[in-house]
Formats: structure tokens, sequence, C-alpha cells
């Protein structure tokens, strides 16, 4: 029961819809998502859509941008209309052509920790400005740009900074700021990852910050570039662009001709002629299958009385005592043949092992007394 | 239908048009060229229904002897045939060619030899013949199986042979005629002569001495005329391998000893083979040749996996020999089998013919009995103990029954058999 039950709670888990582990993904619920965002603004309103490669971003723009127009002709709403771009773009795939692509399709393009090349290449004079001293916990707007200052102080743990014109949450003067804009506003860099994570979206003014930011226009696209954006367009030429065009055929003309190699050794010439065997059997087979039985069984009571009378025929005819003498005959008629008392060839003769170690010894010592006595 | 390697290589060749006109066009045309030369060649091949065959086989080899078998092909067609010809010996006839190129021009027919080599006794076969009839290009071939059943039988070698001579100069020891100091052994009445010094004076005659006024001997030879029937057991028992070399091979040996040497002895010598039927039958009686007869009986005898029915022998003896004869038994006393069948038959033919019992004995029996030297070699040695315990017994049963026992191991067999016939005979007991 036990077992069915977590075997359908496995099964459960796994067909669930699961959420991933990028950092800052709409979908990713732990503390470096950003799920929580993500879900306010829908709960707002905003249509958030998350996009990992340049052409699903583009295409998302595209029809974005024209729902914005129809929405503006009908609604006229403003500020309100247009697209939000929300591009992280952690390891650098992006391109500059793909850049100014991207900013030219969207309204606003929310930028979260660019590096100096993305940033020349959406021009305006942003730069980067390393990052916030230790120690800093928090960040006051002290600029007069609105969202700053109606969002009130940051959290400022692991930031960087960035100078601009009119930067704000500068943690001292000249330093360069948390949050720049451009000249137009169509342009805005965040340095922090941290305020937009779910982990840290209640403290302080983080969510305030975030939500005006972001959430400044209907639509939201929400940008994470992945491996798929790795632009191949300057790869080395492949094996089969750089060969001649007959190498096409060369496989497969030497399949065509080993194919053919084939049938022309694998036809026989007739068929095989049938070789009647006569049987044989070797013939101390069956000797040897009866002393594996005996060792086996462990039958050494057996092989001993082999043993001895195997002997006592030999010696009996050795001896001339004929077929059908008494052991005891054969032993006496032994002693005397060797000169030595009776009880000491009986002892040898009669004796019983009991283990396999003593019938070895017994054995030895048997075959000594034969030869001695074929000896003499 | 076959292809040849110069297709293949051909094939190989089309690479090139391929390589210097990349395309599917040109593979596509290459491969339609090779198709139509293929056609070609294949339609132009002689026709292969238009072809007799004919085998001419020398009938008897002996083993080790090569030997030529000429198959004759005729071509009836108006084609020549360039054909690769397969004569489908079995492997142990030992073909040394047996697939060769033959051209016959039309009408015409061409001898192919092939040598053999037999590396097994008895009757080896080649059921058919194979051609490949190429065409003019030799490119590709027709093929045809025609059924040409041929078969050589390959006789005993008679390695025994050389134990011949020895043994004839004791037969004529026994008769008299050699030239020896004792006098001819035996008992039946030869002639008189006349007393020479060194004669045993037992043998004077004094009756015929008191006729004349020499001294005059008797003088005596070994019975004649006498019976032998040779039995060969080919049994399963037969099938068992002492010494590289099943018992029934070293059971002919015996036998042909045997045989020609009771022959020159003056006896008939009837021999048959039997497990439950008469596999073979060679005998003294017939016309021919007693050697060559005997062999051909021999050479196609396989042990057969059945037991020997016993109760049967005395019938096919009687058959053979009504009077008292030399029964020879070539079977074998190992324990089990000989208690129920033989044993009580060897005493019944005991009765009536003088009986031997020639059998086989391994020696590898005697190196397990004396290896002595771990508990392994112990087990084995007690059961090669046990299994020559009940050799032994029943070789005493035998004897008791006044049956003789020959046993001897495989190489010793053929003189130790001689040798038991030379002793009964000069004892006069046949």
């Amino acid at each position: 029961m036990v077992f069915a039950l977590g075997v359908a709670l496995t099964i459960f888990a796994q067909l669930s819809p699961r959420g991933d582990t990028v950092a800052l993904s709409t979908r990713n619920a732990a503390p470096d998502g950003a799920r929580a965002v993500a879900e306010i603004l829908g709960n707002q309103g905003v249509e958030v859509r998350q996009t990992d490669n340049f052409a699903a971003t583009m295409s998302a723009l595209d029809s974005t941008s024209e729902h914005s127009a129809f929405g503006d002709t009908s609604e006229d709403s403003g500020d309100s209309s247009g697209t939000t771009l929300l591009l992280y773009d952690r390891n650098g795939y992006l391109d500059r052509e793909q850049l100014q692509d991207l900013q030219q399709a969207t309204d606003r393009l929310v930028v979260v920790t660019p590096r100096l090349n993305a940033l020349s290449a959406l021009g305006g004079d942003i730069r980067p400005a390393g990052v916030v001293p230790a120690g800093v916990a928090t960040l006051d707007p002290g600029c007069g740009t609105d969202d700053p200052a109606t969002a009130g102080a940051v959290t400022a743990e692991s930031a960087y900074l960035y100078q601009a014109d009119r930067p704000c949450y500068e943690p001292s003067e000249g330093l360069g700021g948390l949050y720049a804009t451009s000249d137009d506003g169509r342009l805005v860099v965040l340095g922090s990852t941290q305020i937009i994570s779910n982990g840290r979206l209640d403290e302080q003014g983080n969510a305030a910050l975030v939500l005006r930011t972001l959430g400044g226009s209907d639509h939201l696209v929400w940008y994470l570039p992945g491996i798929a954006d790795v632009t191949t367009a300057d790869a080395p030429k492949t094996l089969d662009e750089l060969a001649p065009p007959w190498v096409a055929f060369l496989g497969p003309w030497l399949a065509l001709v080993a194919v053919l190699a084939m049938v022309w050794r694998g036809r026989r010439l007739g068929p095989l002629v049938f070789e009647p065997l006569p049987v044989v059997v070797k013939a101390v087979e069956t000797a040897e299958g009866r002393a594996r039985l005996y060792h086996d069984s462990h039958a050494v009571d057996r092989a001993a009385d082999n043993l001895r009378a195997g002997t006592l025929v030999r010696l009996a005819r050795v001896l001339r005592l004929g077929p059908d003498a008494e052991s005891t005959a054969i032993v006496d008629a032994a002693a005397r043949h060797l000169g030595r008392p009776a009880e000491q060839t009986a002892r040898v003769l009669e004796a019983r092992p009991r283990t396999e170690s003593e019938l070895v010894r017994w054995a030895q010592q048997l075959d000594t007394l034969e030869k001695e006595v074929t000896a003499r | 239908m076959a292809i040849s390697g110069r297709f293949v290589l051909l094939a190989l060749a089309g690479l090139v048009p391929v390589m210097l006109f990349p395309g599917w066009g040109t593979v596509l045309l290459v491969c339609l060229a090779l198709c139509a030369l293929l056609l070609l060649d294949l339609s132009i091949a002689a026709s292969l229904r238009k072809v007799t065959l004919d085998r001419t086989l020398p009938g008897n080899v002996t083993l080790s002897a090569s030997t030529e078998s000429v198959l004759t092909i005729g071509n009836t067609g108006n084609r020549t045939l360039r054909a690769l010809v397969r004569d489908a010996w079995q492997p142990s006839a030992g073909a040394q060619n047996p697939r060769q190129r033959v051209d016959v021009p039309a009408g015409e027919r061409r001898r192919m030899t092939v040598t053999l080599r037999p590396a097994r006794r008895g009757d080896l076969k080649a059921p058919h013949v194979t051609l490949r009839a190429f065409g003019p290009l030799r490119l590709a071939a027709r093929q045809r199986t025609l059924p040409c059943p041929g078969a050589i039988r390959v006789l005993p070698p008679f390695h025994s042979r050389r134990h011949l001579p020895s043994k004839l100069r004791k037969l004529r020891e026994l008769d008299g005629r050699a030239a020896v100091q004792i006098r001819g052994a035996g008992t039946e009445f030869d002639s008189l002569r006349d007393y020479v010094r060194g004669d045993d004076v037992r043998s004077i005659d004094w009756r015929a001495t008191a006729r004349r006024s020499a001294v005059v001997v008797r003088t005596w030879r070994p019975e004649r005329d006498r019976r032998v029937v040779i039995m060969l057991d080919t049994s399963r028992t037969a099938a068992a391998r002492i010494d590289d070399e099943p018992r029934l091979d070293t059971g002919i040996e015996a036998a042909l000893l045997l045989a020609v040497l009771a022959e020159r002895g003056g006896d008939r010598v009837d021999f048959f083979a039997f497990d439950r039927r008469t596999r073979g039958r060679a005998g003294s009686a017939s016309k021919g040749n007693l050697l060559g007869q005997l062999v051909q009986a021999m050479a196609p005898l396989e042990p057969e996996l059945i037991e020997l029915d016993w109760s049967q022998v005395p019938g096919q003896i009687r058959q053979i020999s009504a009077h008292r004869s030399l029964v020879v038994l070539l079977t074998p006393l190992d324990g089990g089998a000989p208690e129920e069948g033989l044993l009580p038959m060897a005493a019944q033919l005991a009765q009536q013919h003088v009986v031997v019992v020639a059998s086989v004995r391994d020696p590898m029996l005697g190196t397990m009995q004396k290896e002595r030297g771990t508990a392994t070699q112990v087990f084995r040695a007690a059961a090669a103990e046990r299994a020559l315990l009940e050799r032994e017994a029943v070789a005493i049963q035998l004897r008791q029954m006044g049956v003789e026992v020959v046993d001897a191991e495989p190489h010793q067999l053929p003189p130790a058999l001689a040798d038991a016939y030379i002793r009964l005979k000069a004892a006069g007991r046949l």
C-alpha cells in the first residue's frame, strides 16, 4: 500500500510540470529564480513571456509590438503601452548586431548586469564602474529619476556599479550607481540580480524598484540567452564542404564492390558432401568415470578394498599360490618371502584407511610392498 | 548463377568514371553497363543441360596409398564449355585437386583426373559433380550440380603383415619342413623314412623296420584341413578407442593375420562380423584369394551402437561349420557385458569347439593403476584396479571352461593371437 502510494507520488512528481533551475528564470521558484516577480506582474495584467533564444525573442517582440500597436490605436493609453525587454545575458552569448537588433525591436530595454562590450554595443554612455564596496548593505536612491526615488532604498550586496549621466544608488559621489538610465529612458541598466530574485524581492524597496521598472508596459519579454544563441557563422568549414564532389560517391561505390566481392566469394561451388564419421569413444573413460564417482562420494573404503584385492591377486601370482589362496596365506607367504615378521606385512595389507590422506599414504605403502616382493 | 573475381575487379574499375564525372547519372550509367556485360556474358555461356558426365574409378585402394578418379566431361551443345568443375568427394577421401578448370569444345569430351589420398577405411563416396560454365569474358557463370555417384572402397591397411614371416617360419617348423634339428611336431601321421642319426628313437616304427633291413622312423605333421571360424564383434564395445585405434581396427588386424596364417597352415578359414546381424562374411570355401575377400568384407565395417546378440552366435557358427572347429571370438572382456553374454555362450561353444577369446587390453589402465601420488590418482588407481580385477575374473572363468584367452595390448594382439593358434596347432587340439 505504502509502496504503491510512493510509486504513485513519484509518478505524479515526474509527470507534473516542472520549473527549471536557471538563475532569474520566471519558472524558477528557488531563491535565485525570478518566479515571484513574474507572478506579481502577471497578476497586475502584464503579459510576461520568457524566451531563451534570439529568434524566439525577436518573434515575441514582433508579435507584442503589433499587438501594442493595435492597442495603441484602440485605447491610446500612452505610457503603459509598448513592450519591455528584460535581458540577462550572464555568459555574454549575444554579439553586437543581435544586441542592436533587440534594442531596435523593443520600446524599453532593461539590461541586468551587462558587461562593457554589451553596453558599448547598445550605445549610450553607460559604462561599468566596478562593484559596490564591501560592507555596504543598502543604498539610497539619491537621484531624481522617478522609479528609484519612489522605491526608496534597495539591498546592495554583490551588486555592480555603472557610470552614467544620472546614476542612482551611488555608494558615494562619483563612484557610479546600481541603477542607470540612458537620456531617453529607453535603456535601463540594473546592477544587481539579487533585487529581482525570489530570495530578496521582499527586502527594502527591491520589489518596488523592480516592479516599477519592469511593469511600465503591457508586455514584458523575459530573455535569458542560452547556448542556442552562440553564433556559428564563423565556424571552420566541415570536411564534407572541403572534400571534392566525387568523394561522396567513393564510399557507396566501394560498398557496392564489397557486396559484389561477397557474392563472388560467398557462392558455393555445389552443396557440401556429408561425411559419416564413425563413433569412437576413449576406452578408459569408464574407469575414469568410476574414479570420479569414488572421489566425489569419498568412497575411501571401496577404493582401499579394490587396491588391496588387486595387490593380493598379484602377490598370489608372484608367490605362486594359485588363484584360490586365502589372504592370510598370502600375507604369511609374503612375510616369509621378505624375511620379515608376519605382523608387519599384515599391518600393511590389512590396514583400513579412514581419510583420503591416509588412503594415499597407505596406497603408496602397498605399492612399495608389492615392488619389494616382486624384486626379490 | 555466379559472378567471377574478374567482374568484381571490373566493378572496381567502374570507380574511375564515377570519380571523373561525379553524379548520380554516371553511377546509373556505369551500373547499367556492368549489368549489360554480365547478362551478355551469361547468355553466351555454354548450356549445362547439354553436358554428359562419366566417372571411372579404380574400385579398391589401400589406406595410405593414393589413387586417381577420372571424370569424363562431354559437351553435346554447340558452344564451347569453359567450366570450373568440382568433383565433390567426401572430405576423408582426401581429394587433392577436386576443383579444376576444364575447357570442352562443342561436341567433344575432356578428361579430368582427381588424385585421392584416402584418410579413412571404408566406402568413400562422391555423390555429385558441380559445374560452373563461364562466358567468353569470364565475368559470370551458370552453375549446376549434376548427380554422378561414385565410390571407392578403402581397404584396411593390414599393418600386422610384418609379423607374418616370423609366424610362417614357426608354422613351417611345426610342419617339419624347415631345416631344424627337431622332428616335425604334430599328431597326424605323415610318412615313413629312413632313420638318420639325431632322430628321436621314440619315433622308430618297429613294424616297418622289421620288414626292411634299415631302421625306419615315422614322421608326423600337424593336422590339416581343420576349420577356423573368426568372429569379429562390431557392437558398441568395438567403438572404444585404445591407444589411438578403435577396438574394431585392432580386431581387423588380428583377424587378418590369423586368417592368412591359418590358410598357409592348410586350414579352412571363415570370417564373419556380427552384432545383431551379420555385417560381413568371407571364407576359403568361396572362389578367389582369401585375403582379398577378407579385406573386401572388412573395409565397410563400422562399430554399431547396439549390444551384441550372443544368443545368435552359436547358430551363426553352426551355419558356417557343422564340425569341430577353432572358434576365435574377437570381443572385449571388460566388466559388465561378458557375464551375461560371453560366458554362457563360450561355455556352450566350448563343448563342441575349441574356443579362443581374443581381447584388447588398455595399457592406460596399467598406467593409472601405478600412479599413486595424490588422492585423485589413488582413486583412479582404485578404479583401474577394479576394471583389471573384473577382466581377470572373466578371464579366469573362461579358462576354467577350457577357453583360451588372449589378452594383449593393441599392437601385441595380432601376434599374440597368431601364437595362440600355432600353440593349439602344435598341441593337436584343433
